[in-house]
C-alpha cells in the first residue's frame, strides 16, 4: 500500500491511530481490516497544505507513539474544554483531524466491507421512477393537532399541559430551577412594567406593587431556585432494626398537572409562586386568574421570555364558571386561593371527583397588643397591617385588641398615624395606599361600616368617605363591639376596628372566637407571654412583635385552620404539597425467604412470638437475644419456605 | 502565461447561487459575460457517490475548514451550483426583524419586507419550491413535530427548492447532500445557470482567482487553472459572487483593505449545534425528506435561534458522536436510532476573516456570552424535545457546524464601517459588485438563499440599468 501524500511510516501512523478510534467489532470490522486507508490520497489531494502538513506531522509521531500513549494524546483530545484556550483548541484539532480522517476513510465504506449494512445507512436516492414489482413506500396520515378534540378552552389546557408534563418531569430539580433563576432576572429587569401593569387591574398604590407583590415574587423565586434541589432529593428514611439490611427512602415526584386558581387581590404574586413552586416539583399547570385582574398576557410574556414551554403552564381567562370547567378537566391537585365561599364550592366539586384541593382561603385576623408593648411601633405596625393593600390582604389585621391600660395612648397614636396616610394610585412610589380593586368589595366595607355606627361605633377618622368612592380612606373605629358585622365578617378593606381587653385568658378566648383561623400577631415585651399566647391562638401563622410577616419568608408554610382553609402552600411543605410522595423500600436480590412469608407453622410462631418479647421488652440482655432468636428465626423461614410445609 | 485579448462586460466569480444569478440577468440582458468557478462543473451522474469524495470534491480544504479555536467547523462549498448544490434549499422569506435590524445596521432603506418581496417573486419565478410534503416524513420529522406540540412549541413545514423528489419509491434527499444525482433539488446548474449559458454566458470551472486588480476602468483577473497554468481576463465589471470568505480572502489578497478597512469583518455563520437523542425504536432520520419541519415559535425567534429537524451522513454523525473505540461503534450501530435537531444561533457576535502573512486564512469567529446563551436556550428546548418523545439519551454535538457564511462585505452606506454599498459595488469602487451573502449586514437567523437569489436578482437589475440596457 503507498500514498502519493504520506509515507509509508505516516500511514502507519494512521493505520495505527485508526485502529484506536475503530477497534472492530462482531460486526464492524476494524480500521485497518477494512481497508479504507487505500483511499487516503482521496482526501489528501484535495486538503490545504497546512492540514495536510499538519496531520502528516502527526501520523509520523503516531508511528513511533507506543499504544497506550497514543490512545492518551485521543482520550486527552477529548477533553478539549477542561483545557484552557489555546491548549484546547490544539486538542480539537488534534480531535478533529485523526477522527476526520478515520472516520471518513472508514465510514465512506467506499469498498463496500459491509460498514453500511452493520449501521445500517441504506439511504439511496434514484434517478429512475419506480421499476416494476418494487413497492411504494406508503405515504403516512396527515398529522393531527395536539387537543383539537378539547371541547372547551379548559379542558385544551388541560389536555396541552398533560402533554408537558412528559418532558418536565424528566428534569432534574436542578434543570427546572433554571427556569425559576431566569424567571427571577427577568421579573427583576422588568418591574417597572410590571407594576404599570398591576396598578392597571388593581389600582394598588406604586410602593404597595413593589414592596408586595415584586420584593415577594423576587425573594420567593430565590428562595425555592436555591432550596428545592434540596428539599425535593430523594431522602433517606429510618429503617427498624427488624428489617435490617433494607433501606427506606422517600421520593418527591410531580403530581402531574395542577390546577391553580387564584384572587384579585395579589395578581402577580399568587400567579409566579404557585406556579414557580409547582414546576419545580415537576408538574406541569393550568393557572387560571381572577376575572378582575387577569394581567392579560403578563404571565406568558414573563415565562415564555424565561423559555418556559407554552405547555407547562396553560393560562385560562374566565370567572368562576371557567374555573369550575378547569375543574372537571380532573387535574391532579386544585390549589386555591380567594373566598371561603368560592373555596367551599369547588371542595364540593373536586370531592366528587376525588381531586385533591388545598384552600387558602380568607381570614378575621387579630392582633394583639399588650400593655407592655411599645405604643408608637405597635400603633406603626397595626396601620400598615390593615391598610398594606388597602386592606385587601387576607392576613389584614382585622381585628386590634388592646389592653387597657394602654387603650387610650394606642388609640390617638393610632389615630394621629393614620390621618397621615398618602392615598393615590400614584406613579411615582409616594402614596401610602391605593384604592379599592373591585366595586363589590366596596359594598361590603360600606355595610360593615354602616351598621357598625348603627350599633354604636365611633369613628375616629375617615368619617369623610362617601360611601361609594373606590378610593376608601383608613377609617379607625372605637367602641366596637363582638356583635357587629366588622367584628366577625371579613372586611377586606381600610377598617381599622379597635377593641379594649383585659388579660391574657380573655384576649386569647376573643380572638379565637371566629370561624377563621388564618393567622395572627401577638404584640410584647415578654416574649415569655407572647410565646404562650401564639401557642393557644388557633391559626396558620403568628407574628410576635411583627405583623403579617410570617407569609413574607418563603420558608415558611402559608395556611390556615377553620375557614380559613386546609393545606400548606409555601416552605419545604408547600413544595412537598406539589408532590407525590412516594415511599420506596429496596431490598437485596437474594435467594431468601422472608420471616413473615409462608408457611406459617407453631414453630414459626413460637420464634416470632420470642422475638417481640426481645425486640420490645424493656431487658437490658433483649438486644443479643433479638438477634439470636432473630437469626434462628430468619434460618427456619428460610429453610421451611423453600422446602415446603411439609419438611 | 496566457492572456486573452477579449475585453468582457463583466467576469463574475463564483457560480454559486449569487454568481448564476446575476449572470443570468446580465447575460438576459446582452452583456457578454465570463464566470470563473474555482470548483469542479459536475452533473447529476458525475456527482461523487462517496461522502469520502463529497466532502473532498465539493468543498475547500477537503471537507472543512476551522476558525482559530478550532470549535467552529466551516463547510464552504467549492463546486459548479456552490451553496445550491450541497445545502437542503430551504428557501425561507425574511421577516420583519430580520429586515429591520439589517435596516439598522445598514442604514439601507430598502431593506424592507414590503419593498423586497418584488424581488422575492422574481426569484420565485426561476425555481420550483415546494413545502416538504409531511406525508412522507420520516421518523426525525415525527419527533421534531410531536415534541413541539408536547412542549407547546409553535412549528411550520419548511418550503424547499425541489421537484419530483420521488419519496413513495423511497427515495432519500440525505443523498443530495452531495449534488442531487436526480436534478430534482433545484440546484443553479439545473435552473439559473443553465439559463445563463444558454444564454451565451461563459463557464470556466477548475479555476482559481487569485488576483484581481481595478485599473484604467477596467478590471484584470488572474488566477490558475487546475493544472497550475495561469490565465487572465480582463472585463469593463466585476462582480464576486465567491461568498463571504472567498469574497473577503481575494480581496484582502489583492490589497483592498487600505481602502476598505472593514473588509473581513462582521463575519457571521449561524453556528449550528447537531444534537442526537436515542430512542428504542428505529427512527430512520436519513430516509425519505431529510428535513420537514422548522421552529416557528415567536420567542424562539426573538431568543436568537431556531430549530430544525436534520440529520448527516455516516461519516458527519461519527464526527458528532464523542469519543472512540468500541463505545462509539456501538452508538454508530444504532445510526437508525438516532433523531437529530440542529440549533441554529442568530450570532450576534460578528467575526473576522483575516490572511496571514503565508496568504492561508484565518477566520477569527466565537461566541461571546450572548450567543452561547442563545445556543442554551436552544439547546434547553431540544432536551424538552426528546424527552417529551421518549429519548433515552440525549448526545449534544461538540463542534459548531458553519454553513451559512455571511459578511466580510458587508452592506452600509459609508466606507468606514461597510465595504458595499446599497447599489452592491464597493465602496469607491465604480465596476466592482458583489451581491451574495458577503453583503448580509448581520446574522439574519433564517436560512439565506432565497435572499441571496432575490438580491443578486436586483444587483442583476441595476447594473442592467446603469448600463442603459
Amino acid at each position: 500500500m503507498s500514498s502519493r501524500n504520506l509515507s509509508a511510516a505516516q500511514l502507519s501512523g494512521l493505520v495505527k491511530a485508526g485502529d484506536i478510534v475503530i477497534p472492530g467489532d462482531a460486526e464492524l470490522p476494524s480500521f485497518s481490516r477494512s481497508g479504507a486507508s487505500a483511499h487516503v490520497d482521496r482526501m489528501f489531494d484535495y486538503m490545504h497544505d497546512s492540514d495536510r502538513d499538519g496531520l502528516k506531522l502527526l501520523f509520523s509521531i503516531f508511528n513511533v507513539l507506543p499504544a497506550f500513549l497514543l490512545r492518551g494524546i485521543l482520550k486527552l483530545s477529548e477533553k478539549d474544554k477542561a483545557l484552557p484556550g489555546p491548549l484546547g483548541a490544539a486538542a480539537r484539532m488534534i480531535n478533529v483531524g485523526v477522527k476526520g480522517v478515520v472516520m471518513t476513510l472508514y465510514y465512506s465504506d467506499t469498498d463496500q466491507v459491509g460498514i453500511n449494512q452493520a449501521i445500517g445507512w441504506d439511504a439511496k436516492c434514484d434517478e429512475l421512477d419506480l421499476p416494476e414489482g418494487v413497492e411504494e413506500v406508503a405515504a403516512k396520515e396527515a398529522p393531527q393537532a395536539l387537543a383539537a378534540a378539547a371541547s372547551s378552552e379548559a379542558e385544551r389546557a388541560t389536555m396541552l399541559a398533560r402533554a408537558g408534563a412528559a418532558a418536565l418531569s424528566r428534569l432534574s430539580v436542578k434543570e427546572r430551577s433554571a427556569y425559576v433563576a431566569s424567571l427571577r432576572d427577568i421579573v427583576l429587569r422588568r418591574r417597572e412594567q410590571i407594576i404599570d401593569r398591576i396598578q392597571a387591574d388593581t389600582a394598588k398604590s406604586r410602593s404597595d406593587a413593589l414592596m408586595s407583590e415584586i420584593y415577594g415574587v423576587l425573594e420567593a423565586l430565590h428562595w425555592l431556585e436555591k432550596r428545592a434541589p434540596k428539599l425535593l432529593a430523594d431522602r433517606k428514611q429510618y429503617t427498624p432494626l427488624s428489617m435490617l439490611g433494607k433501606s427506606s427512602w422517600t421520593w418527591y415526584e410531580p403530581l402531574g398537572t395542577v390546577l391553580i386558581i387564584s384572587p384579585w387581590n395579589y395578581p402577580f404574586i399568587q400567579a409566579l409562586i404557585p406556579i414557580a413552586s409547582a414546576l419545580l416539583a415537576g408538574n406541569t399547570v393550568i393557572y387560571k386568574p381572577s376575572e378582575h385582574t387577569p394581567l392579560e398576557g403578563l404571565i406568558e410574556e414573563l415565562l415564555a421570555e424565561a423559555q418556559v414551554p407554552p405547555n407547562w403552564v396553560r393560562i385560562v381567562y374566565g370567572d368562576g364558571s371557567t374555573g369550575a370547567q378547569c375543574v372537571a378537566a380532573r387535574p391532579d391537585k386544585v390549589f386555591f386561593t380567594g373566598s371561603t365561599r368560592t373555596g367551599r364550592k369547588i371542595a364540593a366539586q373536586a370531592s366528587e371527583l376525588l381531586v385533591p384541593v388545598e384552600l387558602e382561603l380568607g381570614g378575621k385576623d387579630p392582633m394583639i397588643v399588650f400593655a407592655d408593648a411599645d405604643v408608637q411601633r405597635a400603633a406603626a405596625g397595626a396601620l400598615w397591617g390593615a391598610l398594606t393593600n388597602t386592606g385587601q390582604s387576607c392576613t389584614s389585621v382585622e381585628r386590634l385588641y388592646v389592653e387597657r391600660p394602654i387603650y387610650d395612648a394606642f388609640k390617638s397614636e393610632l389615630t394621629r398615624q393614620a390621618e397621615r396616610i398618602v392615598q393615590a394610585v400614584d406613579s411615582d412610589g409616594s402614596a401610602d395606599i391605593g384604592e379599592m380593586t373591585t366595586g363589590f368589595q366596596v359594598e361590603i366595607v360600606a355595610r360593615h361600616l354602616e351598621d357598625a355606627r348603627a350599633k354604636g361605633a365611633a369613628v375616629l377618622c375617615g368619617e369623610q368617605w362617601d360611601g361609594k368612592s373606590k378610593a376608601i380612606p383608613p377609617i379607625v373605629l372605637d367602641r366596637v363591639s363582638d356583635d357587629m358585622l366588622l367584628a366577625v365578617e371579613e372586611s377586606f378593606g381600610p377598617l381599622i376596628p379597635l377593641m379594649p381587653f383585659d388579660g391574657e385568658e380573655e384576649v386569647i378566648a376573643r380572638a379565637n372566637d371566629s370561624e377563621y383561623g388564618l393567622t395572627a400577631s401577638v404584640w410584647s415585651k415578654d416574649l415569655e407571654r407572647a410565646r404562650r399566647v401564639a401557642r393557644r391562638l388557633a391559626c396558620g401563622g403568628v407574628s410576635i412583635n411583627n405583623v403579617m410577616l410570617t407569609e413574607g419568608n418563603p420558608a415558611l408554610p402559608f395556611g390556615g385552620v377553620k375557614n380559613s382553609g386546609f393545606g400548606r402552600h409555601k416552605g419545604e411543605h408547600g413544595l412537598h404539597g406539589f408532590c407525590n410522595i412516594k415511599s420506596v423500600l429496596i431490598d437485596k436480590d437474594s435467594n431468601k425467604i422472608e420471616a413473615n412469608w409462608y408457611p406459617y407453622t407453631t414453630e414459626k410462631y413460637r420464634l416470632f412470638s420470642d422475638l417481640l418479647t426481645h425486640l420490645f421488652g424493656r431487658r437490658r440482655s433483649a438486644l443479643i437475644k433479638f438477634a439470636a432468636t432473630g437469626m434462628k428465626l430468619e434460618k427456619y423461614s428460610d429453610k421451611a419456605g423453600k422446602r415446603g410445609r411439609e419438611q | 502565461m496566457s492572456s486573452t485579448q477579449d475585453i468582457y462586460d463583466a467576469i463574475i466569480i463564483g457560480a454559486g447561487t449569487s454568481g448564476s444569478y446575476v449572470a443570468l440577468g446580465l447575460v438576459q440582458g446582452g452583456m457578454k459575460c465570463l464566470m470563473l468557478e474555482a470548483g469542479h462543473d459536475f452533473d447529476k451522474n458525475s456527482y461523487p457517490q462517496s461522502e469520502l469524495d463529497a466532502n473532498s470534491q465539493l468543498f475547500w480544504g477537503g471537507g472543512v475548514e476551522l476558525n482559530s479555536s478550532a470549535d467552529i467547523g466551516f463547510l464552504r462549498p467549492k463546486v459548479v451550483g456552490g451553496g445550491s448544490v450541497v445545502n437542503q434549499a430551504l428557501m425561507d422569506r425574511f421577516d420583519d426583524l430580520a429586515f429591520d435590524s439589517w435596516r439598522e445596521a445598514s442604514g439601507v432603506d430598502y431593506f424592507t419586507r414590503e419593498y423586497m418581496e418584488q424581488w422575492y417573486d422574481k426569484a420565485a419565478e426561476q425555481i420550483s419550491i415546494q413545502t416538504v410534503p409531511e406525508a412522507y416524513r420520516n421518523g426525525n420529522a415525527d419527533v421534531f413535530r410531536n415534541g413541539f406540540e408536547a412542549n407547546g412549541y409553535c412549528y411550520a413545514p419548511l418550503q424547499r427548492a425541489q421537484k419530483d423528489c420521488g419519496h413513495a419509491q423511497g427515495n432519500s434527499c440525505i443523498v443530495c447532500l452531495g449534488g442531487c444525482k436526480r436534478d430534482s433539488k433545484q440546484s443553479t446548474p439545473i435552473t439559473g445557470l443553465k439559463r445563463a449559458r444558454e444564454a451565451g454566458l461563459e463557464l470556466r470551472a477548475d479555476f482559481e482567482v487569485e488576483h484581481i486588480e481595478a485599473r484604467d476602468g477596467e478590471v484584470r483577473v488572474g488566477g490558475r487553472g487546475r493544472d497550475g497554468s495561469p490565465s487572465n481576463y480582463r472585463a469593463r465589471r466585476l462582480v464576486l459572487a465567491a461568498g463571504a470568505i472567498g469574497n473577503s480572502k481575494l480581496l484582502l489578497a489583492s490589497g483592498f483593505q487600505s481602502k476598505l478597512p472593514a473588509l473581513g469583518h462582521n463575519f457571521h455563520t449561524h453556528p449550528q449545534y447537531m444534537n442526537l437523542a436515542l430512542y428504542e425504536e428505529p427512527v430512520d432520520a436519513f430516509k425519505g425528506p431529510l428535513q420537514s419541519y422548522k421552529s416557528a415559535d415567536h420567542h424562539f425567534r426573538h431568543s436568537g435561534f431556531k430549530l430544525e429537524n436534520v440529520f448527516a451522513p455516516p461519516v458527519a454523525i461519527a464526527m458528532l458522536i464523542p469519543g472512540f473505540g468500541r463505545l462509539h461503534q456501538r452508538y454508530m450501530k444504532k445510526m437508525r436510532h438516532f433523531a437529530c435537531i440542529e440549533v441554529a444561533v442568530r450570532d450576534s457576535s460578528p467575526g473576522r476573516i483575516r490572511l496571514k502573512r503565508n496568504g492561508d486564512l484565518l477566520i477569527e469567529k466565537t461566541l461571546n456570552d450572548e450567543d452561547k446563551r442563545r445556543r442554551d436556550n436552544g439547546r434547553d428546548a431540544l432536551r424538552n424535545i426528546f424527552y417529551a418523545t421518549g429519548a433515552s439519551e440525549i448526545i449534544e454535538g461538540n463542534v459548531a457546524i458553519g454553513l451559512h457564511l455571511q459578511g466580510g462585505c458587508n452592506m452600509g452606506l459609508s466606507g468606514g464601517h461597510s465595504v458595499t454599498g446599497p447599489d452592491f459595488k464597493l465602496h469607491g469602487y465604480d465596476n466592482i459588485y458583489t451581491a451574495d451573502s458577503s453583503i448580509f449586514p448581520n446574522a439574519p437567523g433564517l436560512n439565506p438563499a432565497f435572499t441571496i437569489m432575490a438580491l443578486s436578482i436586483k444587483a442583476a437589475a441595476d447594473i442592467l440599468a446603469e448600463e442603459g440596457r
